[in-house]
């Protein structure tokens, strides 16, 4: 037995390299695409949060209900992109290691501004919980003193993201923007969203909340460095950028990246940690974006980024389509079932996504689908995870027929497997 | 190219069907009698809680632990009857990095909520607050155990008999079918044994990375940030005994999936050899630089063991592992 598997092992390791499907020339052309789409996907991020950028400038310059419901609209648009872009994620750990600065979620929004008493105090996960920067201008973290009396991109990103280790101090990103736009949603389980008034960015005497001044120049912060994260990917994606080089440097390892990303998105992230942990605990602060009630877009524009990549044809911002060899016709050529059977589960899943969209604009809104005992909310949100669900399946067939072989994301300790323990 | 391409195919093909390692064994002598045993040492939880309801009852506290004993030796099999209607998560919501739990059993409390009286109402109320881990605060955290009122009495109650339904209903959905998909694969569900046996696999890993990542990994937080309160059920002191069991149950079943490769049992049993001689139940250690070490030292074992089951072992059985929960972050 034993000599055996010595044996096939062997046989193993030479059909893994060997025998993956489809020739290098069609498995570049396919990565082509794939890292044309991860540009122009990118590029529309910014493009959008770059609108997003002269809004939150025309607030804080002149702040109006006007400028801040214009700053929200910008937002929302910024989002569509973004979300589609989360495909590239997993699989690319340049993508990975740096999207916690731009989507960190869920956040304790104590941490940054002024909370409802209902919100509670420091917890035994996070005593930073009430941080509260904007009213702080100096503050204890960790046990050192920081000066925060100016708050600038820096002090975000280098000393308040994940303060004291903590993955809920999230400090920037547009979950951050999202919510000094928007404040706190205090409905519950009821219609609506956060309902931050204009005037907690207004001048003198007309300020609400405290600190108005220190408010704007946070979100103004949080707002430049969401652009400068955005400039740096999309130039990783460029002509000779390092996530475009890297995909391309190994053939089968970039289809097994492509295939990755699809998997965990599907998966693990979206059904997951994002959908299904919110009906099971009906809780309305386990919304992706629980400030703006915009949950709904998020999971959809999932779901649409998550096609994109199979079929090889991404729609941009501005209606023009960035196409190209795609995983589609790769799997195809080995095996014309598989990929209407992949095809169509996508569909599926965007379609089972879009009744959650649908009904969420219409009025029953995503908080709303998560109340206990609400069966209708429950069957929609359900819907959209069995769909992804389901197409995570195919992607594992179609990784086996494909004879590729995907890197699960591991924890940092089997990463970097210390000999000295053996 | 794509001519040799398709030969090699076959090759692999014919090799993988040669070697899927037998998942009747492990259906039949590994998944059913896990379950045969938590559906019985549940029932006796609930009927114990019935006549003891105070955190306080000897009885009520030993049936506790068997039943809990005998859900970490099957929460590795994530998959199938235990992910529908959300039974796994109902029975085990843990972690739980948002101090769900007490929170949601103080929200109860303090509504003095009717749902605990109706079974079918209770099976609705969040999964933060069933389950073992809802028992582990109602039994054990003096926040819920001093001055407990007759509505604590009725809500241990009520968890208790929802953790027995539940067991029942996943043995019940392996008996009535879900075992056969597996059995007799074909289905839309399993459509050759090699995809039965990759969802054996997955859930071996998945079940080792949980150890590492979680019931070891979150009190290990960082060595500058030790989080030992992070201790998985750390109130009634079962954080280490979780890491044995689920090494246990791990073993059992990997053995069963490479014919009984002696390497793996042999890293097996180093790992449960190091975990029974730590003097740490709860991780507490994790603060000083020799404790810590000494968990750090098991996680690595835990690791390698994992590494080995994928590099080496489903590669060599033309099998590898699927996506799983804990991809994504």
């Amino acid at each position: 037995m034993k000599k055996l598997t010595i044996a096939t092992s062997v046989l193993a390791l030479g059909c893994g390299t060997a025998a993956i499907a489809g020739g290098h020339a069609e498995k570049v052309a396919v990565l082509e695409t794939y890292a044309n789409i991860a540009e122009a996907n990118y590029a529309d991020s910014l493009s959008a949060a770059q609108n997003l950028q002269a809004a939150v400038n025309a607030l804080v310059a002149s702040p109006s209900a006007e400028a801040l419901e214009a700053a929200k609209a910008a937002w929302l648009a910024a989002r569509v992109p973004y979300q589609q872009s989360e495909v590239f994620r997993f699989g690319n750990a340049i993508v990975d290691d740096w999207e916690g600065k731009v989507n960190a979620w869920p956040l304790d929004e104590g941490l940054i501004d002024y909370v409802d008493a209902s919100y509670g105090g420091p917890t035994d996960e996070n005593e930073a919980a009430v941080l509260n920067v904007v009213a702080n201008a100096s503050f204890t973290l960790s046990g050192e003193a920081v000066d925060a009396s100016t708050i600038t991109p820096a002090l975000l990103e280098n000393t308040l993201q994940e303060a004291d280790g903590v993955e809920a101090n999230v400090a920037t990103g547009y979950h951050a923007v999202e919510f000094l736009l928007w404040g706190q949603d205090l409905n519950g389980h009821g219609a609506g969203a956060g309902n931050r008034p204009w005037t907690d960015y207004a001048a003198g005497a007309a300020c609400t909340g405290g600190n108005c001044d220190r408010r704007g120049e946070y979100l103004k912060a949080a707002t430049d460095l969401l652009v400068s994260d955005l400039e740096w990917i999309v130039a990783q994606w460029a002509e000779d950028g390092e996530a475009r080089t890297t995909v391309l440097a190994d053939a089968d390892a970039g289809i097994a990246a492509i295939l990755t990303g699809m998997g965990s998105l599907s998966y693990g992230e979206t059904a997951g940690e994002r959908m299904r942990l919110g009906v099971m605990l009906n809780d309305p602060e386990e919304e992706h974006s629980c400030f703006a009630d915009n949950t709904h877009n998020d999971h959809f524009y999932n779901g649409v980024g998550i096609q994109s990549v199979y079929n090889g044809s991404y729609t941009r911002i501005d209606g023009s389509v960035v196409d190209g060899a795609s995983l589609s016709d790769l799997v195809a050529a080995t095996d014309a079932d598989l990929d209407a059977e992949m095809q169509m589960k996508l569909a599926a899943a965007v379609l089972a996504l879009g009744k959650i969209k649908t009904a969420a604009e219409a009025g029953f809104s995503y908080d709303m689908m998560l109340e206990r005992g609400n069966a209708a909310g429950e069957a929609l949100i359900m819907g959209g995870v069995n769909g992804l669900v389901d197409q995570t399946r195919s992607i594992e067939r179609v990784v086996a027929a494909l004879g590729t072989s995907i890197e699960v994301e591991g924890s940092d300790s089997l990463d970097n497997p210390n000999a000295v323990f053996e | 190219m794509r001519e040799f391409a398709t030969a090699a195919m076959v090759l692999w093909a014919s090799f993988a069907w040669a070697d899927t390692p037998d998942v009747t064994a492990s259906v039949t002598h590994h998944v059913l009698p896990g379950y045969d045993l938590l559906v019985q040492n549940t029932q006796a939880l609930a009927a114990t809680a019935e006549q003891e309801c105070s955190a306080s009852s000897p009885d009520l506290i030993q049936a506790y632990h068997r039943a809990f004993d005998s859900w970490i030796s099957v929460s590795h099999l994530r998959f199938g009857p235990s992910e529908s209607e959300d039974r796994a998560f109902a029975l085990a919501f843990w972690p739980d990095p948002r101090g769900s739990t007490p929170k949601a059993l103080s929200a109860l409390i303090g509504a003095q909520d009717p749902a605990v009286r109706v079974p079918d109402a209770f099976r609705t109320v969040s999964v933060a607050a069933r389950g073992f881990y809802a028992l582990d605060f109602l039994l054990f955290d003096a926040q819920f155990t001093t001055d407990a009122t007759a509505y604590t009495c009725a809500l241990i109650q009520a968890v208790t008999t929802d953790i027995a339904a539940n067991a029942l209903a996943i043995r019940d959905g392996w008996l009535n079918g879900y075992a056969d998909l597996m059995l007799m694969p074909g289905n839309d569900t399993y459509r050759t044994a090699n995809e039965a046996a990759k969802q054996l696999f997955t859930a071996l890993v998945t079940g080792l990375e949980f150890t590492s990542s979680m019931r070891l990994g979150r009190p290990l937080g960082t060595f500058e940030r030790p989080r030992p309160k992070r201790a998985e059920a750390r109130r009634s002191g079962r954080s280490l005994r979780h890491v044995i069991l689920s090494l246990a149950a791990t073993r059992d079943l990997a053995l069963r999936l490479s014919s009984s490769d002696p390497d793996i049992a042999q890293a097996f049993d180093t790992a449960i050899m190091r975990a029974e001689r730590l003097d740490d139940p709860i991780f507490a250690s994790v603060s000083t630089p020799q404790g810590r070490l000494q968990v750090e030292i098991l996680q690595q074992n835990v690791d390698m063991l994992r590494q080995r089951l994928t590099e080496q072992v489903g590669p060599s059985l033309g099998i590898e592992a699927g996506f799983n929960s804990l991809d994504g972050d």
